[in-house]
């Protein structure tokens, strides 16, 4: 059975009606029974319903006109309309006007009713679903729509960084300092190559199928380290770590290289170079259910308006030319796959702590 | 000797303040280039010491943070008039995006897009000299 249960609505002015049908599925279906069509309106207000059902003859109107009023304003629910006796006429209307999924004759057989009630709900849960799917794929193309054009620029601006610094260099008599514009060169293709591999990355972590395996935290973060140490802005950041670990702890170790990688390297990016100890400390405890991961840093910090946006997609912080804004976006996004989460605090001139609280992944 | 121009560079990159600033003064266009890693700053500078600057012409870069390019014309619109009336401006950008042309187009405030990297003699043609 579903998780939620299937929610009804029923109308009928014969009290006896509306018991024995609350008598016979109370127990498969969440139902709510009314004798008055206005009242019916009211609990319509309140509530959302997947399917009606109502009376053809009733006081005040009938059910097809009562299905008329309310379609346009509740158009959601799936009409079931219940009749004594149809004539032709009734029936026209219910379909055309009423816009009637079935009829049901009174009196009603049980298993017809729940025929007629899955049937609609199938159709209900159909529309649901599509109209689901359908938010999420605007909300898709909205966002490819927003990084195709800030993509696009963080692959050209780097390239025509360079094509620049050649023209600068054509014009340029002096050999010797051609040298310096072939670093800037260099520096230009790498920051180009970096933003590659970040969108290579997010890339895997949004459509790549996640591998659970054992997480060995000393391991992972020896490795990160390890290619970390040799950036040429590593400077004489100190980084320290402490590790915790009490039994097996189960998740993506792409995710988490991911996330240590670019919180690490961004403790290195935006360190502060003019205190005399820059460090950035990493503390890891890990017992099987959970993970927490401390990523403290003496940098430059983060300003408090500022502090809310660095996550989303693209958002630079400060003026700096070193980000694209991609970094943490990625890492958010890895976090929330994996059912964690992450909180900043920082203070400008300061430093950043970032906290990550994570959930063991059961296989 | 005709006088020379006057220079502003705004754009979040180091890198492109470096190599603008250079090209321009190798060029001979000009021989004085003020550079602003931030549009807030240029902005800033404008609001304090405009009345003292000489007429300028501001290069600017579309894609900031904090402030883009756009931001920064929708500020200058708010300047007093014989403060704008000495600068003009260019959006200096890797753009290729229409939307960004079309924008640049309509702006009363910028005189034209010149796409990255800059060309001096095709700035030099924008300014008839």
């Amino acid at each position: 059975m579903n998780e939620k249960p299937i929610t009804i609505l029923y109308i009928d002015d014969e009290e006896h009606n509306l018991h024995s049908f609350k008598a016979s599925f109370r127990k498969q279906y969440d139902i709510t029974i009314t004798s008055s069509v206005i009242e019916a309106e009211e609990i319509l207000e309140n509530r959302d319903f997947c399917i009606i059902l109502a009376d053809q003859r009733m006081p005040i109107m009938t059910g097809v006109q009562f299905f008329e009023k309310i379609r346009t304003k509740f158009p959601k629910p799936i009409r079931i309309l219940i009749t004594g006796h149809t004539d032709i006429g009734a029936a026209i209307d219910a379909i055309n006007k009423g816009e009637v999924f079935r009829f049901i004759d009174k009196p009603w057989d049980y298993q017809y009713v729940d025929t007629a009630i899955a049937s609609a709900y199938d159709i209900y849960k159909t529309r649901e679903d599509l109209k689901q799917r359908n938010s999420e794929l605007q909300k898709a193309n909205e966002e490819l729509d927003k990084f195709v054009y800030s993509a696009s620029h963080d692959l050209r601006a780097p390239l025509m960084s360079v094509l620049g610094i050649v023209n600068l260099a054509l014009l340029e008599e002096d050999v010797k300092s051609q040298n310096e514009y072939l670093e800037l060169i260099r520096q230009s293709v790498k920051k180009l190559d970096t933003f590659i591999i970040n969108i290579i990355d997010y890339y895997k972590n949004a459509r790549g199928v996640p591998v659970v395996t054992d997480i060995s935290f000393e391991e992972l973060v020896t490795e990160v380290q390890a290619t970390i140490q040799y950036l040429p802005e590593y400077g004489n950041l100190k980084m320290t770590t402490d590790i915790e670990q009490t039994g097996i702890f189960q998740s993506d170790v792409m995710k988490l290289r991911i996330i240590f990688n670019n919180l690490i390297n961004n403790a290195i990016k935006f360190q502060d170079k003019s205190k005399p100890d820059p460090y950035v400390h990493l503390t890891v405890r890990s017992t099987p259910t959970h993970a927490t991961i401390i990523v403290a840093d003496n940098g430059s910090g983060i300003r408090e308006s500022d502090q809310d946006k660095i996550f989303k997609m693209f958002y630079r912080a400060g003026a700096t030319n070193s980000g694209s804004g991609i970094g943490l976006y990625i890492v958010h996004e890895a976090i929330s796959k994996l059912g964690g989460s992450i909180s900043v605090s920082s203070q400008i001139g300061q430093g950043s702590v970032f906290e990550i609280n994570i959930p063991s992944i059961k296989k | 000797m005709k006088s020379l121009l006057n220079f502003f560079l705004i754009d979040d990159s180091a890198f492109d303040l470096f190599i603008y600033e250079k090209l321009l003064i190798k060029s001979g266009i000009t021989d004085s280039v003020k550079t602003f890693n931030s549009a807030r700053e240029a902005l800033k500078f404008l609001l304090h010491e405009g009345s003292t600057i000489p007429d300028t012409i501001i290069l600017l870069d579309l894609q900031m943070p904090d402030m883009n390019g756009f931001e920064f014309i929708d500020e200058f619109e708010n300047l007093p008039d014989h403060l704008r009336s000495k600068i003009r401006i260019f959006m200096l950008s890797s753009t290729i995006d229409t939307r960004d042309i079309e924008k640049v187009k309509a702006s009363p405030y910028i005189i034209d897009l010149l796409p990255k990297p800059l060309e001096v003699t095709f700035l030099r043609k924008k300014l008839a000299i």
